[in-house]
């Protein structure tokens, strides 16, 4: 029997930015939808339910030795477990706590055989806290990699701070990872399908859809800053000489890389090719099928630190028949 | 025991057995100690008991036992009845008649793997990151390790209990808590472990699609690679001459008499079945070994001619769990559709 893949959000942010309230509410409120919550620290949630489960953030290294190639260990259990339940779930949250890198959580479902055939990875929601953000930006880099590694932010507590302030923030935000849907929020409040399984519909806006509001001179280019950037085609792109670019490219700079994503129009294929990827790991399928007498084109994101845009562009542009 | 996989009657009809449908997924099933009973922990908080007598009247299911999964169940070394673990936190020793008692509450925990040591009706079970040992109404913890424990197992004697998880394996001297464990390193997650039947090897899968095994006495260890994916299930023979593992179409045998089997290929026999094997259970003391498989076939092997026979046949819905009866006449199977079987090999 084949099951219908179970729809994971991670949900990041940092300490105080309002993800407790946001799963107090996905669990308190009416919906009709079945969640279960995977969190980090049972007591900070109100209610105790049985879909709430207690992770530990146990991460480990693969054997392959590379250092962003890591795994949260306690999930593949704790997925494998909901899986043998008698009811199934509508959608399955993970809680990282406020200072943890969201890669090893989102690799896993990269990773582990059962997990990818029982759930696929649908969004990464990142609250940010309106008021403090730019200053945790300064007190490491834990602000700026939820912020990177997001495919939704709500920008939280926005009662708390000036229209001014909050386009600073937008600004800023859009500076690192610009492909990230911003939805303003306060108390974290949010329509639960805006943020839940949403996943194959994002990754097509994101890659249709161009921000025109970031001003290009603004952008300072200190390499190692970590922003994002877009590379495109018109021409076909050759399947073989894709796969051996991107292979080698996750390989040698996937430690930098943390998001990845892309829609290719593959030379004689009928339907568009979309994948998504952290760091070195990815995963990939067939999308939409490309309508009669559409225009057919290509377009990849990444987001991730010292990026060079044109040598980029040149490595997809070789790809390309 | 006796079973001629050349006899016809093989071949031709399977072998009788009783097939009861539970509305939740299988994850585990035990004999209880002397056979008389059957037990199958299930995804929606039940232990379902059976009689092994397959002819005799169906029990019936009962109500939950767990509040939510149950996700590991043994025959109660130490009585007629089972012992089980849930992802409510909760052991409870289950009597013949189904009336559970509370052994250990670990509140936001999972009970997830217990052993059970026949000769001294003793049992070890795992919660989070502490193994917990429990024998003639005592209680004793063991850990935390360093991150959850993954699997665990006795020594041949009892004496001891080994651990898996994150790095390795930790093994401790259940006499002596306070004596240091001994460690046995090896990088990456280890998601399976079994203490070889004579002792002296134990064996881990690890989430990397390899297996580990290290010799108890000289802590020197061996890998063997190749598996297309994780080894969820080991299991020794009854001499400890072979390790069965899971993740291959077909059964899967390592050597372990003489010098073991480093430099040797597996021993591989039988019908190519559908799909892969998802659970592997030696005889406990012939040379037979039952193996389901994720599609839902079931076969049983004979190393000695290595041949093997279909005795269910795939059905879509993966085998997650298989035991022997202790005299080895039958063999108890569920699947993650609820399907529960017990069948009887003597015909
Ligand atoms: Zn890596």
């Amino acid at each position: 029997m084949a099951q219908a893949q179970v729809p994971v959000t991670v949900l990041t942010g940092y300490l105080g930015a309002g993800k407790t309230t946001l799963l107090n509410r996905i669990l308190s409120e009416q919906h009709g939808k079945k969640y279960a919550v995977i969190v980090n620290e049972f007591g900070e949630l109100g209610v105790d339910n049985d879909l709430v489960v207690n992770a530990d953030e146990e991460v480990f290294e693969m054997n392959n030795g590379c250092i962003c190639c890591t795994v949260r260990g306690d999930l593949i259990r704790i997925i494998e477990g909901l899986m043998k339940r008698k009811d199934k779930f509508d959608g399955i949250l993970v809680e990282t706590t406020g200072l943890a890198d969201p890669g090893p959580v989102a690799q896993t479902f990269f990773t582990d055989d059962e997990v990818k055939a029982r759930t696929r990875l649908d969004a990464i929601v990142t609250v940010v806290d309106a008021k403090h953000f730019l200053g945790q930006l300064e007190q490491g880099d834990e602000a700026e990699e939820q912020v990177a590694f997001a495919d939704v932010i709500l920008l939280n507590k926005t009662d708390l701070v000036s229209e001014d302030d909050l386009k600073k923030v937008e600004s800023k935000i859009s500076a690192i990872n610009r492909y990230a849907r911003i939805f303003r929020t306060q108390k974290s409040q949010i329509k639960l399908d805006a943020i839940l399984d949403k996943g194959a519909f994002d990754l097509q806006r994101i890659l249709e859809f161009e921000p025109d509001f970031l001003h290009h001179g603004h952008d300072h280019d200190h390499e190692e800053e970590v922003k994002s950037l877009s590379l495109t085609a018109d021409r076909p792109v050759d399947p073989d000489k894709f796969q051996k670019w991107m292979g080698a490219l996750l390989q040698l700079r996937g430690p930098d890389i943390f998001r990845s994503k892309g829609i290719l129009a593959i030379d004689g294929a009928p339907r568009r090719y979309v994948y998504q990827g952290v760091h070195m790991m990815m995963d990939s399928d067939w999308g939409t099928p490309w309508k009669e007498g559409e225009k057919r084109f290509s377009k990849l994101v990444f987001i991730g630190r010292n990026l060079d845009g044109e040598n980029l562009q040149r490595g997809f542009n070789d790809c390309l028949k | 025991m006796k079973l001629d996989f050349s006899n016809p009657a093989w071949q031709q009809t399977l072998p009788p057995g009783r097939s009861v449908a539970a509305d939740a997924p299988a994850a585990a099933c035990a004999f209880s100690k002397e056979g008389a009973i059957v037990a199958f922990a299930l995804g929606d908080g039940r232990v379902r008991l059976l009689p092994a007598d397959i002819n005799a009247a169906e029990t019936p299911a009962g109500e939950p036992l767990h509040n939510g999964v149950v996700l590991a169940l043994v025959g109660d070394p130490a009585g007629d009845g089972f012992v089980s673990g849930g992802d409510d936190g909760r052991l409870l020793r289950i009597a013949a008649d189904g009336t559970a008692s509370e052994i250990a509450n670990q509140k936001g925990k999972w009970f997830e793997h217990i052993a059970a040591h026949r000769a001294t009706g003793a049992i070890a079970a795992s919660a989070g990151k502490s193994a917990f040992v429990v024998k003639g109404g005592e209680m004793k913890e063991f850990g935390p390790h360093e991150s959850t424990v993954a699997d665990l197992d006795f020594s041949k004697d009892g004496s001891r209990i080994a651990c898996a998880h994150y790095g390795g394996v930790t093994v401790w001297s259940i006499g002596q808590v306070t004596v240091a464990p001994r460690k046995f390193a090896w990088r990456g997650s280890h998601v399976a472990l079994k203490w070889s039947t004579d002792g002296k090897f134990i064996a881990t899968g690890t989430q990397e699609n390899d297996i580990h095994v290290w010799r108890v006495a000289q802590a020197t260890d061996m890998r063997m690679q190749g598996y297309p994916a994780k080894v969820k299930s080991l299991s020794w023979t009854a001499d400890a001459r072979f390790l069965y593992t899971s993740a291959q179409p077909v059964f899967t045998a390592w050597p372990f008499s003489g010098k073991g089997p480093e430099g040797k290929p597996a021993l591989q026999f039988g019908e190519e079945g559908a799909g892969m094997i998802s659970v592997v259970a030696a005889h406990p003391a012939a040379e037979f070994v039952a193996g389901g498989y994720d599609s839902g076939e079931l076969q049983l092997g004979d190393i000695k001619t290595r041949r093997s026979v279909v005795l269910k046949m795939a059905d879509g819905s993966a085998i997650t769990c298989l035991a022997w009866s202790p005299d080895g006449y039958k063999l108890a199977v569920g699947n993650d559709a609820g399907t529960l079987l017990v069948i009887d090999l003597r015909r």
